[in-house]
């Protein structure tokens, strides 16, 4: 007992001496603190881009390598919770019991009038994401979560989640397509294609971009869910 | 100037967590909770009073810097799908050792 | 041309997908055409711009340089993309026709290559974040792969404890955009020396972000999660992570170093003191193994604890001998590891002591295990001297190159006690095998002698580099060895062959999670002690 409480003493000790670092950065920080980055963003982010949401403009056009990888890391994630999950021939230790379990029916009424909300509200989302506050990462969370409220009403729904991974994986295929095709227009890679200086051509590349991450977003987490409640069959 | 101090507690309380957690799922939950606690840290250390959403309209003044969010969106995405895959993990080795206590877990068995 | 750089990080990504879409059988060769064209690819690309490193720097969209993302290639980071698709190529012939290949299997490994060449090429500090993560999780689905339930554990340690250190690396990522305004590698670089000014910022930043690359390269106290991960591993996957995944977070120590270099930190003493550290416990813990993975995965670091006693000098030939470590390490580290996986598949059991009779059952494999273990002790005509040679070298006549000579021992002995599964009688009727599973090994042991012997056109031709005070035929190299072998011998069989009380509590220690990451914990706490008061 002593011993533990000179093992999480000592433990306290050292994350006092990192917290005591960071708060000595954090004065130095305030004498040091660089904007660059902000201002060039309020002058020039929506003249470049042509995205009102400067954060849109950023992760569509500034960073949209680091985009591809991000919608890449969900295909490997899934792809690999699927991998693992499947049932291997080894013993099984442990026997789990079925349970019983029925939805109450206060939850499923209710349930049907928030599921059609909540997808309009994600397509929502998606849609005006280079307007107003979302995009496609976040509108794309919504949509899975309104979908996963179906397994709540009922719990017995089977979906093959094979076929919803294949999806995904024509739909980052295409991604990256769309994503290089400004090689052709401006000769440069990983960039909005279109030159016109309209701001509704401008705007099909990104409501375009928007939908596909926001869909790929949608079926992957739709997938894990789907993985997991089968694990536990 | 606290907020930032503040937000970096969360993240020494998960390193904490996960320094002295026996259970295989507490881990994976430390793991969650220092990431959240960065993600704050880098959001906060952006933002400042007084300024506003970066949404572009003619004569604004004053933006919150929006670098840190779309990264942080990355980050998000990141930090759910390692989740999933450890706790992925988690049942898998729940279903092979029938225990989820690191100890037992990671024991030298003869038979391997 | 200018867009090959981004053509080798696409390619494999993209055969990739498509060999896990269509699942034909004829869908497998489309990951050798891929290969072949990353292959000609990159050599075009190096020949038109080597020696013209200004040329090769890509910004994404034409942005501002310090706002968009950019990469950028040069000696350094090529001959690392070499090294890379020369891997990938053994490992993809060495899987071929295997049980085990799947489509999921092509798929996994194909991302992780096209991910690896892009950490190498990346010029943007969030990006290689991104890239690192992408690893871990990649790594960790491929150990856990073959579905056992040593591998679950495996991948569960390993992911959780990669994790808590990128989370590290981030958090010095946050504190350095704050202070510069971009986080481009090149502009961080350029402006360290007009904004340093001993502030305990950089200093924090900098702990943090070493802290995080030594979790992902195995330096003492927090290499545990290496015996595991690649011990249980398929052979292929574990050849791929000790011979090229590792060299990835040495890669990152010397890409941040780099930036560091305007603030002038004194880090070379204690990443020395590190390094020996790690290659001493890493060699004491493979004497005490049974089982033929553990021991090269023990192997693996304190190998990669040399390497950091060599690239953490200030002396550049010292470095440089660093570096030829980690290429020569990923050619006998994958070939003894390749080896000992038809071994294990052709016995059915792991365990050094079951092993006998190999040279009688399978001589031509033999031969090429022989061929590696004659380069990890550091025997001459073998690229293994070569780099241990340059270290030596540079540390020549101080404490350190004892302290060099003690891990060689050890390192000798440790080989000595393994080449026992040579010896005796025929054992069994080998299954049948394909010509094409012996071809990388062909190519790695013909490798490790041609570096042996060819050492001084190469890194010259490559690097720029002159090795001819390194003497092939001097006879100390020769008396060095053969003093290092005889001590091996002594050691073996005085202390080794019997089996002490203290060994066995060495095999049975087992670091468990919580206390791993208090020690990850400790590190920081020590490194930020020496270097930020």
């Amino acid at each position: 007992m002593v011993i533990l409480v000179i093992k999480n003493g000592l433990l306290i000790a050292l994350l006092l001496v990192l917290l005591g670092a960071f708060y000595f950065s954090v004065q130095d920080l305030e004498l040091m603190y660089n904007t660059f980055a902000k201002n060039y963003y309020l002058e020039n982010g929506f003249y470049q881009t042509y995205a009102r949401n400067l954060v849109t403009g950023i992760y569509l056009d500034y960073r949209l390598f680091d985009s591809i990888f991000e919608a890449g890391i969900l295909l490997i994630a899934v792809s690999g919770i699927l991998w693992i999950s499947k049932q291997d021939i080894e013993k099984h230790n442990v026997h789990f019991m079925l349970d019983k379990f029925k939805t109450p029916d206060l939850f499923v009424m209710f349930a049907r009038i928030v599921y059609p909300l909540m997808l309009v509200f994600g397509f929502y989302v998606i849609v005006n994401g280079h307007i107003s506050p979302g995009g496609g990462f976040q509108g794309g969370a919504i949509v899975a979560t309104a979908i996963l409220i179906l397994y709540y009403i009922d719990p017995n729904k089977e979906t093959d989640p094979t076929f919803i991974v294949s999806i995904e994986k024509i739909v980052f295929l295409l991604i990256i397509g769309f994503a290089t095709i400004s090689i052709v227009t401006k000769g440069t890679m990983f960039t909005n294609p279109f030159t016109v200086d309209n701001i509704e051509v401008q705007s099909i590349y990104l409501l375009l971009m928007n939908i596909l991450i926001g869909v790929k977003v949608a079926l992957g987490l739709w997938t894990i869910f789907t993985a997991f409640l089968k694990e536990g069959r | 100037m606290m907020n930032p101090i503040l937000t970096f507690l969360v993240v020494l309380i998960g390193l904490y967590g996960l320094s002295t957690s026996k259970n295989i799922i507490k881990s994976v939950f430390c793991v969650t909770i220092t990431e959240a606690g960065v993600i704050l840290l880098f959001l906060n250390l952006g933002n400042f009073e007084g300024g506003s959403v970066p949404i572009f309209l003619e004569g604004l003044a004053e933006i919150v810097d929006p670098l840190p969010q779309a990264l942080m969106i990355t980050t998000i995405v990141i930090g759910s799908t390692v989740t999933a895959l450890a706790l992925m993990l988690c049942i898998k080795i729940f279903h092979h050792f029938g225990t989820v206590e690191w100890e037992e877990v990671l024991r030298d068995r003869g038979d391997l | 041309m200018v867009f090959v750089p981004v053509l080798l990080i696409f390619i494999p990504i993209v055969c990739g997908v498509f060999i896990y879409l269509i699942k034909h059988p004829w869908i497998y060769y489309l990951s050798l055409l891929g290969q072949l064209v990353v292959t000609v690819l990159a050599i075009f690309y190096y020949q038109e711009f080597s020696g013209q490193y200004s040329e090769t720097f890509i910004v994404f969209g034409l942005w501002d340089e310090r706002i968009g993302i950019s990469l950028r290639n040069d000696a350094l980071s090529m001959s690392f993309v070499f090294l890379s698709i020369f891997m990938w190529w053994m490992v993809l012939l060495y899987t071929m026709y295997a049980k085990e290949r799947e489509y999921n299997f092509l798929f996994f490994l194909l991302f992780l290559e096209g991910v690896f060449l892009g950490l190498m090429q990346s010029n943007d500090l969030f990006n290689m974040f991104v890239f690192l993560e992408l690893i871990t999780l990649l790594v960790t689905i491929l150990i856990a792969f073959i579905k056992t339930g040593e591998s679950f554990r495996a991948a569960l340690y390993y992911l959780l404890l990669n994790t808590s250190g990128v989370l590290a690396f981030l958090l010095g990522i946050i504190l350095l955009y704050n202070t510069f305004g971009s986080i481009n590698l090149e502009v961080i670089k350029s402006q360290m020396h007009l904004v340093y000014d001993e502030q305990v910022l950089i200093k924090f930043a900098f702990v943090l972000m070493l802290g995080g690359i030594s979790v992902k390269t195995a330096l003492f106290p927090v290499f545990t999660w290496l015996p595991r991960a690649h011990g249980v591993a398929h052979s292929g996957i574990s050849a791929l992570l000790s011979g090229l995944i590792v060299k990835g977070g040495l890669y990152m120590f010397l890409r941040i170093t780099s930036i560091f270099e305007g603030a002038d930190f004194a880090y070379h003493n204690f990443f020395f003191l590190i390094g020996f550290l790690t290659a001493f416990i890493g060699v004491i813990f493979a004497l005490s193994q049974k089982d033929i993975k553990q021991i090269l995965a023990y192997h693996t670091v304190s190998q990669v604890g040399i390497m950091m006693m060599g690239l953490s000098h200030v002396d550049e030939k010292v470095a440089f001998g660093g570096l030829l470590h980690i290429f020569h390490h990923a050619f006998f580290k994958s070939l003894l590891f390749l080896a000992a996986g038809i071994i294990v598949a052709q016995y059915g059991t792991k365990k050094v002591a079951k092993l006998r009779g190999v040279f009688k059952t399978m001589p031509i494999l033999s031969m090429f295990m022989i061929v590696g273990m004659l380069s990890i002790t550091g025997a001459p005509f073998f690229n293994g001297f070569i780099s241990k040679s340059v270290i030596k070298y540079g540390i020549e006549g101080d404490i350190r190159y004892w302290l060099l000579y003690l891990v060689n021992i050890g390192t000798a002995t440790s080989f000595l006690k393994m080449s026992q599964i040579f010896f005796g009688d025929r054992q069994l009727d080998i299954a049948k095998q394909h010509v094409i599973h012996y071809i990388p090994l062909l190519v790695l042991s013909l490798v490790c002698i041609m570096f042996g012997l060819f050492y001084i056109p190469i890194s010259d031709g490559f690097f720029g580099i002159d090795l001819s005070y390194v003497s092939l035929f001097k006879v100390s190299g020769f008396i060095n060895y053969g003093i290092t072998l005889g001590a091996g011998f002594l050691l073996y069989f005085l202390i080794v062959k019997k089996d002490p009380i203290f060994i066995k509590k060495l095999r049975a220690f087992n670091l468990s999670f919580d206390k791993a990451n208090y020690l990850f914990v400790v590190f920081l706490v020590l490194m930020t002690m020496y270097f930020v008061i």
